[in-house]
């Protein structure tokens, strides 16, 4: 698909088709998706794979010429490059305009959609390979079932602001002063695509969101990193790119469950909310806020949706066992049980398929997202969306680790679950949650004093290696430290330790992960489960250059030895 | 205006034309070629001097059965109710053709400005709507500002009618300053207006407004915004002419490369004059005012003023010329026109082409009347609907019949006129 199709106001169009609005380039997200439309169209005849559509749901991308004019003639450069916050640079771009001549064609599109719409970013440097922006900008989901087409537009029109703007939120301009981007040349494209999904009530929701990797950094049991990894969430897949809750599973072994360590665990450990676009009142008119249409909802709710059946298991109490289905009382647990053992659906096999010409396509390992849509109770049709595909960095140098090889007290860390390759002699400070003062409930305070660390550091071009525990990156503050990817942007060795009370599954956060495979961050997991080693004595005994109520930085005399073995997944921090 | 052109008998013969086309009975053609109403009335205003003075006024409805009557007015000294009654007719046809709910109308003094005092325009505001008070009104007839009349006159008037009428009729007058019940892009309305349908054209003709140039007569509030959004869609203006005030006579500023609408109007006078010696130290090459005709580009625009491309220099026209878009007010002679179809350009016809004012104008008066104001955004987004799926009437009517741009146009908006003056029992 070379030629980029103008949007025509006049067409109605159909399923899964592409078109344009400006004349410049569609970002990287857009283009990503452009190249691998033909791929899914020869892949899948009739776009169907057994009885399940496959396809890339219908956009409009606006290119990047649109947002040039859009900063120029309404000279939000100044305000946008300003350290104003993210709410007063929001509230500037929606009150600019943007280009005359493309809001008939808004107008025009609006006007023939009444389905949820995802106004995404597609930026020059975003999804690129070595330039990972993922998660960094907004994306927005609205409802876009007003009656009048006036309201849609003026909501899809707020919508794009809101990711204009976010090109310059704080998140955003700490991240391109981390990987060294000058922020000005950064242009924006906007995608603006249906939302696979259905209706219930109020609620809007694919049944299944996931993200899947064709390669495994965190290979458990017999799976190999080659096998890939793939996460899966009831409702939109914000709770996967978030790092919430989800089901993980090798494609390979699709009825092995991640390594819970009791039935226990796998109750506390798997999804509880979903998150769904709200279609009816909303609580607060706030277009600068993300989840302005985005609500959280119970699994009692999708299972009132009549929804869930092929999607979990239940509890039962008495005998401490999970069974596969909703056929008894007790709680339910979303371990998509029904479609990877029972197979109801060919589902794995299709994401087995489409990751295999994906990777054919980038020649390189890749993440993909999706949506899908499995409703045979309500006699909905069967349907896989493509939503996205990005290639992932897998380094292939030979790095040899054998912890044997040294003495115990010269390892400062070592693990066997590791991510990254390669070695690193250079890191003396090292960032970390001190041990004796962690607390689940303060995590957000955690993450608030990080971000002051790393930003001071990012100025002095300092690297460092951070230590905390639970989930990095994690969207619900009590599975880890909820960090977006700026607050730690200088850390080049990240290290995830965990407690008792806190041991959630390593972190597959989809953008947090991507970006930190992509920047060739080695990354550390120490889970108290297994034999792994962080000298805590040796690092509270280094010499302190900030202390602070949960978080505290020291500098060693010397750098330290890091070394990692990505192939077998073993890595060792030598004092 | 001149004696020899007589706007209403020109108006007369346009509607005549096309009223043979549409094969009308003798009623409708009786009934459309003349205003249904008149209004011919005394202004008497205390000038400052303490004489009095008395201004002759003028109202003309001349149909309001698809709603409303919609018409600016006029503050002039060689007015004429001739003109007064044609600009009625003409503005008929073009609420019409973009298929807004509103009647066509004109009104004007018989004055000159330049020798009035604000004081003294104020009374002949206030003086020209107490002797129409009862006959204008949101649901009757809505004026706007026209020649010489501005958002200041537009106020004084609503002042006055609120008094008389002893409430808020926000929507009785239009083209009020933005805050005090006018429109978000009202002001760039006519020239975007104007591109909109330029650029369905061009991609009618298969060509990229990248690939295309064009060149604009005038440089006021039309031609500014129209080469603006010309110059986003990736279109280059080799050059614009202007009115120099102190010479008498006007200018073309030329630069191949493309003008810089934002460098101009840095050098331009609040009446849209540019200064012609800044001009030529920005590398602008001034030529005679009508040498804008003569250039080698794919688009001409007049934007100024009527009568602009006549009999005389019709022929001066490049033959790379495909495409004429009238951003002014009856800029062609009935023969220059004549002349442009036989040679085959394009012609986007006036109350198509600058559609987009009066359009604009009737969202000012559907927010006013809501008492709720729209983003720029909205007004864009409607306004371009508006206007292109106008354009795109006209031109599919052109290519099925057969007939002229300009001719189809009269046939959508007269037919339509017609057709709403039957239903009414009218006829």
């Amino acid at each position: 698909m070379n030629k980029k199709i103008t949007f025509d106001r006049n067409l109605m169009y159909k399923h899964s088709s592409f078109n344009f609005i400006g004349n410049d380039e569609p970002g990287g997200k857009a283009s990503s998706l452009i190249l691998m439309k033909d791929t899914i169209d020869a892949a899948f005849k009739d776009n169907k794979y057994d009885d399940i559509i496959v396809d890339i749901p219908n956009m409009t991308v606006i290119l990047t010429d649109i947002f040039d004019i859009f900063m120029k003639e309404n000279n939000l450069y100044k305000i946008a490059l300003s350290d104003q916050s993210d709410d007063i640079i929001a509230n500037e771009f929606q009150k600019a305009s943007l280009p005359a001549f493309i809001d008939g064609d808004l107008y025009s599109l609006i006007s023939k959609t009444y389905k949820p719409l995802a106004i995404r970013s597609s930026s020059l440097f975003e999804d690129k390979m070595f330039e990972p922006l993922a998660g960094i900008f907004e994306t927005k989901m609205i409802p876009n079932n007003q009656f009048d087409t006036k309201t849609r537009f003026n909501k899809l029109v707020e919508a794009i602001k809101f990711v204009y703007a976010s090109t310059f939120f704080g998140n955003s301009k700490n991240y391109f002063k981390a990987i060294k981007k000058d922020i000005k040349k950064e242009k924006m494209a906007v995608v603006i695509q249906e939302i696979v999904g259905e209706k219930y009530g109020d609620r809007f929701y694919p049944t299944i969101s996931g993200v899947a990797r064709s390669y495994n950094f965190y290979p458990t049991g017999k799976s190999k990193p080659e096998g890939g990894v793939v996460s899966l969430a009831l409702g939109l897949g914000k709770s996967i790119v978030d790092g919430g809750k989800v089901w993980s599973y090798s494609p390979e072994f699709p009825a092995s469950p991640p390594p819970f360590n009791s039935t226990n665990d796998m109750l506390k450990m798997t999804q509880t909310e979903f998150w769904a676009v709200n279609m009816g009142n909303i609580s607060e008119y706030d277009p600068i806020k993300e989840t302005e249409y985005l609500e959280k909802y119970t699994l009692k709710e999708a299972e009132e949706d009549k929804i869930i059946r092929n999607l979990c298991s239940t509890y039962d109490i008495q005998s401490d066992r999970i069974y596969s289905g909703i056929s008894g009382y007790g709680p339910r647990v979303i371990n998509f049980a029904p479609i990877l053992k029972t197979k109801v659906i060919s589902f794995n096999e299709l994401v087995k398929k489409i990751l295999k010409i994906s990777e054919e396509k980038f020649k390189t390992q890749v993440e993909i997202e999706f949506a899908m849509v499995y409703d045979p109770e309500n006699n909905n049709p069967a349907r896989f969306g493509f939503l996205q595909v990005r290639p992932m960095v897998v380094s292939n140098k030979l790095v040899d680790v054998h912890i044997e090889d040294y003495e115990q007290d010269e390892i400062f860390i070592n693990s066997n679950h590791v991510m990254g390759n390669g070695i690193n002699d250079t890191i003396k400070d090292i960032v970390f949650i001190k041990p004796n003062d962690f607390r689940a409930e303060y995590t957000q305070a955690m993450a608030m004093e990080i971000d002051e660390i790393n930003s001071s550091l990012i100025d002095k071009d300092i690297d460092y290696l951070l230590i905390g525990f639970g989930r990095w990156g994690t969207s619900d503050p009590w599975l880890g430290i909820p960090v977006v990817w700026n607050q730690i942007s200088g850390a080049k060795i990240i290290v995830e330790s965990s407690l008792p009370d806190m041991n959630p599954d390593y972190s597959q956060g989809s953008h947090f992960f991507h970006n930190i495979t992509s920047f060739g961050i080695f990354y550390f997991s120490c889970k108290n489960t297994q034999k792994i080693k962080i000298d805590w004595n040796w690092l509270l005994q280094q010499k302190i250059i900030n202390e602070k109520k949960y978080v505290q930085h020291v500098r060693l005399s010397s750098p330290l030895k890091i070394m990692l073995d990505g192939r077998n997944g073993i890595g060792v921090a030598l004092k | 205006m001149s004696k020899e052109f007589n706007a209403f008998a020109m108006a007369q013969k346009q509607f005549d034309d096309v009223a043979e086309i549409l094969n009308l009975d003798e009623a409708t053609k009786d009934l459309l070629r003349n205003p249904l109403r008149e209004y011919h009335f005394s202004i008497s205003v205390k000038m400052d001097d303490g004489t009095s003075k008395v201004f002759r006024g003028f109202r003309c409805q001349h149909n309001d059965a698809r709603g409303p009557g919609k018409g600016g007015i006029r503050f002039h000294p060689q007015e004429t109710v001739d003109t007064v009654r044609a600009l009625s007719m003409w503005m008929t046809w073009k609420c019409a053709v973009v298929d807004i709910p509103l009647g066509g109308s004109k009104g004007g003094v018989i004055c000159d400005p330049h020798n009035l005092s604000e004081r003294e325009q104020e009374q002949i505001c206030r003086g020209w709507v107490r002797q129409i008070a009862r006959d204008i009104g949101p649901l009757q007839d809505v004026p706007a500002p026209d020649v010489m009349t501005n958002a200041q006159h537009m106020l004084w008037m609503l002042d006055e009618y609120e008094a008389i009428h002893g409430a808020k009729y926000p929507g009785m007058i239009t083209g009020k300053p933005v805050g005090m019940g006018g429109s978000l892009g009202r002001t760039e309305a006519t020239g975007y207006g104007v591109i909109f349908t330029v650029r369905e054209a061009l991609k009618e003709m298969n060509i990229k407004p990248a690939d295309t140039t064009a060149a604009f007569q005038g440089f006021g509030n039309v031609a500014q915004y129209a080469i603006k959004l010309y110059n986003q869609l990736g279109g280059k203006v080799i050059c614009v002419s202007s009115w120099d005030q102190a010479d008498s006579t006007s200018y073309t500023f030329k630069k191949a490369d493309g003008v810089n609408v934002d460098e101009l109007l840095s050098i331009t006078d609040r009446f849209g004059g540019i200064d012609k010696e800044k001009a030529k130290a920005l590398g602008y090459e001034v030529l005679d005012g009508d040498k804008w005709i003569e250039q080698e580009v794919d688009i001409l625009i007049p934007a100024a003023l009527e009568n602009q491309i006549t009999k005389d220099n019709v022929n001066k026209i490049h033959s790379k010329v495909k495409m004429i878009a009238e951003g002014a007010n009856g800029p062609t002679t009935p023969e220059a026109d004549e002349i442009i179809k036989e040679r085959g350009i394009f012609m986007i016809p006036d109350f198509l082409a600058n559609a987009g004012g009066v359009t604009c104008s009737y969202f000012e008066q559907v927010q006013c009347n809501m008492n709720y104001f729209w983003e720029k955004d909205e007004v864009f987004g409607k306004l371009d609907v508006k206007m292109t799926s106008a354009y795109l009437d006209v031109s599919k009517l052109a290519r099925e019949k057969n007939l002229y741009m300009r001719d189809a146009a009269y046939v959508i908006s007269i037919n339509k006129v017609a057709q709403a003056s039957k239903d009414r029992g009218w006829i």
